[in-house]
């Protein structure tokens, strides 16, 4: 083979070397996924999906939301409550929100500290708990009283009024404390106590409820075991109910109910965290309903519990329920106070 | 009175030798302090915008992605049902396998007191993945989060997984604060 011969060969070899290296290099660009965009290519194992349970826990509502949210008008909503004439109380920042049955913002009340709990008593008298106070206003707005809550460490996350008792329910410390309208304790409830029953309270996240029955026993969250028990006015642990599950039926997640409020029928509606839902059992504990699951509550259209870190941590929703049976559900994610009413009654 | 004294040119040769020596001992030196004294720049992820996607575990460059899980125990509930240790749906609230949500099994459970129980990464385990962030986020306080482990990484120029994290969480921080820990006051 002459020289000629040889570098016609590989003038040749070149014109096609060349466009099949340039493919392969644009190609492998092209596939390369420096963004990320194919995702982590793990595997299913690798997947934390909830999406399931999620959905299975927004099907068939007993209630419907029934007129559109009302604004908070706060930053920060800590706690929802309602008085006798249905007014609704919004707690939050360094204020308390009162609007009235035609949603209108009526007063606004200042706090001396943020409010992370709230009671409103027959008489319209505004208890509410800012970090390890109580704080007292009459329904004009005035100060009308509190007292301090003399533990280190306290976070107080929920406040109810029987007669001359004030049970206030402290995250910080683990406890129930009843006092008398004058601020005195009287009594320290839920302190582990192997000899009376008592398994302690179990509260990984700050919230912490509790309410009174009808039957006059106190009933507090115990949200690590994801019970509700009920307790005498002196300490004594009568009954407790609820179950982990994240089927609807039970409490999802580490620590659930993370409030409840009680219908005047004696039922219990609460709210949970993780797969935010709303939910009705009745006064032993038996699952009657759904109030809303996440695919009503959550902001996204994949029904997954959250999507961001700031989603995920704002799902602690708080309800009431007012005179009218009407399930009041302060939404953090929204910032928005939602109203939800029985099916047959919107329809 | 004095003599005048010829430098041969040897002499001259050994003092300028000496002298160049010195001077370069004493930059090297200068400069040794002087790196010591700047702050280099590493990657770290930011677990306040972190998604838990996890892709942190496919796009380092190393085989074994240097991101790990680390636990801030300020913020930890000690939950007996820790959502970052338990599948969603656990049969029974112990270490067997089927219950645990880590696919590499590196989460370990210790008894405390009833009922709280401590959790502990294992980080020649550990792959990054982010799954128990996210079980720990939705439903717990979110005290289990990733960061990039300097012991391992090679603070590539360009980090892949910076470049890979949809949430842009990832960033350059100052060498001396190398971590940025939740919970740390």
């Amino acid at each position: 083979m002459g020289n000629n011969e040889k570098k016609v060969i590989t003038d040749k070899l070149i014109l096609v070397a060349v466009p099949v290296l340039i493919a392969i290099a644009v190609t492998a660009i092209y596939y390369m996924d420096i963004a990320g965009e194919a995702g982590n290519k793990l595997g299913k194992d690798f997947n934390y999906d909830v999406s399931k349970q999620a959905v299975a826990s927004s099907e068939n509502p007993l209630y419907e939301e029934s007129q559109s949210p009302i604004t908070t008008g706060l930053k920060n909503p800590r706690a929802v409550a309602v008085d006798i004439e249905n007014n609704i109380y919004v707690a939050g920042d360094s204020q308390i929100n009162i609007f009235n049955n035609n949603d209108k913002l009526i007063r606004g009340i200042k706090t001396k500290g943020p409010p992370r709990c709230l009671f409103i008593s027959k008489d319209k008298t505004i208890y509410a708990g800012t970090n390890n106070t109580v704080e007292i206003y009459d329904s004009s707005g005035k100060e009308a009283g509190g007292f301090k809550h003399e533990k280190a460490d306290a976070v107080l996350t929920s406040i109810a009024v029987s007669g001359d008792n004030i049970f206030v329910a402290d995250a910080g410390n683990r406890l129930v404390a009843r006092y008398n309208k004058k601020g005195e304790l009287l009594k320290v409830i839920g302190q582990k106590d192997k000899q009376r029953n008592i398994p302690g309270f179990s509260i990984p996240s700050p919230y912490f409820d509790l309410a009174i029955a009808d039957d006059g026993l106190l009933r507090v969250v115990n949200p690590g075991r994801h019970k509700i028990e009920a307790y005498t006015f002196n300490g004594d642990l009568e009954f407790s109910w609820g179950d982990y599950s994240s089927g609807v039926e039970g409490f999802c997640g580490c620590c659930n109910p993370v409030n409840f409020a009680m219908t005047s029928e004696g039922q219990f509606v609460t709210c949970e965290k993780g797969l935010v839902r709303v939910k009705v059992y009745d006064e032993d504990g038996k699952y009657i309903g759904l109030v809303a699951g996440p695919e009503q509550l959550v902001p996204t259209e994949k029904a997954v519990p959250c999507e961001t870190p700031e989603q995920c941590q704002l799902g602690g929703f708080d309800v009431a329920v007012d005179g009218n049976g009407r399930v009041i559900v302060m939404d953090t994610l929204h910032n928005t106070i939602r109203i939800f009413e029985k099916i047959e009654i919107v329809r | 009175m004095k003599e005048n004294k010829k430098i041969s040119r040897r002499d001259m040769l050994r003092m300028a030798g000496r002298g160049a020596a010195g001077v370069s001992l004493l930059a090297v030196g200068g400069l040794a302090f002087w790196k010591k004294q700047k702050p280099e720049y590493v990657w770290q992820i930011d677990p306040y915008k972190c998604v838990s996607c996890g892709n942190c575990a496919s796009y380092c460059v190393l085989e074994e992605s240097a991101v790990k899980c680390v636990h801030a125990f300020e913020m930890c509930g000690y939950c007996d049902l820790c959502t970052g240790f338990f599948e969603p749906e656990p049969r029974k609230l112990d270490t067997g396998a089927e219950n645990q949500l880590c696919p590499a099994g590196a989460i370990e459970r210790k008894f405390v007191e009833e009922p709280y129980f401590e959790y502990n990464i294992n980080e020649s385990l550990c792959i990054g993945c982010a799954k128990c962030v996210k079980g720990c986020t939705a439903f717990g306080n979110g005290s289990l989060f990733l960061q990039i482990r300097h012991d391992r990484c090679l603070n590539c120029n360009e980090c892949f997984i910076a470049m890979a994290c949809p949430a842009r969480a990832i960033r350059r921080v100052s060498s001396n604060k190398p971590y940025i820990l939740k919970g740390a006051s």
